[in-house]
């Protein structure tokens, strides 16, 4: 059993002074591996779509908590939820799923505002945020808050309600999540602040998206799930845990990368140490090469938004 | 700070490889690249590692077939558990 582990881990003169876990034959079966996972994952999220998924996480409330502590950070008053707002956010969710696109704007025309008036908020300012396939509300904020004008509409000082809808569903034959954020300014508080400061000047309609329009024509593919509900945040916080599977092959190649970095830290030390001279490649380029691929990867935030 | 004798004997080729992957990385996490842009920088990382080690190996006079391959399934195991990670 001792001489198993050293066999794979240590370079020995049975194993020919390399580690057996380097070896090309070894690399190849573990790429076969991941691959073969991979697939394994990918197939299970297509049949059995309730067992792997996206946004385990994320949460309406989630969505509208750290919303509101980015405001409070700097100085800006919170954002109240808006059922009606949940509600156009919903809707837009559902019209991308069912017109199968990815936009502010529908290949058929239809625009955020138009989602906004169906539900009867009259607003004097409002602005959406879109993202799909993340997995988590930190990596989603992270994603907004570093994007410069989807960061505006987070902390714009001139919105005063949100809401929020995430819904699960079938974009483009791959099952995704997506999340819209609605902002906006009821016309009536507008008025009302209007005439408390007794100005006369009209009232005009500003609309807010953090990108230019980009329609995407893509085919009908209609297979939707609305995991949060407009009328009570709380509620959609008490929605199934599902194992994510971009986070599970984000696992596994971190893994497989720091077994190999490792195997490669053990046998280049112990080459070092016994002064042995072999013909291998460079471990230090293997190592470098393969740490920057494991910083990427782990840097790396997984899902869009627009 | 134990230097390896072959980063010794060659420090600038390593560090060459060093710059080429830090600028490599930064143009990654910082230009704000399309997810395929992103995939052909990680493609272009590998391919310039690959070139590194023609170059680095036969100035060392022991280049042959097997480290060829050798350098080319590290590449190769890189690239698609990247590629399988994102995309």
């Amino acid at each position: 059993m001792k001489y198993f582990w050293k066999h794979w881990f240590l370079p020995l003169e049975k194993n020919n002074h390399r580690s057996a876990l380097l070896r090309t034959n070894t690399l190849l079966i573990l790429i076969a591996f991941y691959l073969f996972n991979h697939s394994l994952i990918k197939f299970i999220s297509v049949i059995k779509p309730g067992i792997l998924g996206y946004s385990s996480e994320i949460t309406v409330q989630k969505v509208i908590d750290q919303t509101n502590q980015k405001r409070q950070q700097l100085g800006l008053v919170p954002l109240k939820y808006n059922s009606l707002l949940s509600e156009s956010a919903i809707k837009k969710a559902q019209d991308m799923f069912a017109n199968n696109y990815w936009a502010h704007t529908s290949p058929l025309g239809t625009t955020p505002w138009d989602f906004f008036k169906s539900v009867g908020y009259k607003y004097s300012v409002a602005g959406e945020n879109l993202a799909r396939d993340f997995y988590d509300t930190d990596s989603l904020m992270k994603a907004w808050m570093n994007s410069p004008t989807h960061r505006d509409n987070i902390i714009n000082s001139k919105y005063q309600e949100i809401g929020i809808g995430v819904v699960n569903g079938i974009l483009g034959g791959v099952k995704t999540t997506l999340v819209v954020q609605h902002f906006g300014t009821p016309l009536v508080a507008v008025a009302s602040d209007t005439k408390k400061t007794n100005t006369n000047e009209n009232l005009n309609q500003e609309v807010t998206l953090p990108a230019d329009f980009n329609i995407q024509e893509t085919t009908l593919d209609n297979d939707q799930e609305v995991i949060s509900l407009p009328q009570t945040p709380q509620v959609l916080s008490q929605q199934k845990k599902l194992i994510n599977p971009l986070l599970l092959n984000k696992i596994i190649s971190v893994i497989l990368f720091g077994l190999i970095i490792t195997v490669l830290f053990i046998d280049g030390f112990v080459t070092l140490k016994n002064n042995h001279h072999r013909l291998t490649g460079s471990n230090i380029g293997h190592i470098g090469f393969l740490f920057m691929i494991l910083l990427l990867i782990i840097t790396s935030q997984q899902g869009a938004i627009f | 700070m134990i230097i390896p004798p072959e980063v010794k004997k060659k420090p600038l080729e390593y560090l060459f490889l060093a710059l080429f992957f830090i600028i490599g990385v930064c143009f990654y996490l910082f230009a704000g690249l399309s997810d395929s842009n992103r995939r052909f920088i990680v493609i272009t990382l590998g391919a310039g590692y690959f070139f590194w080690s023609l170059y680095h190996h036969y100035h060392r006079g022991d280049l042959n077939l097997s480290i060829i391959v050798e350098y080319l399934v590290f590449i190769l195991f890189g690239i698609v558990l990247f590629t399988g990670t994102f995309f």
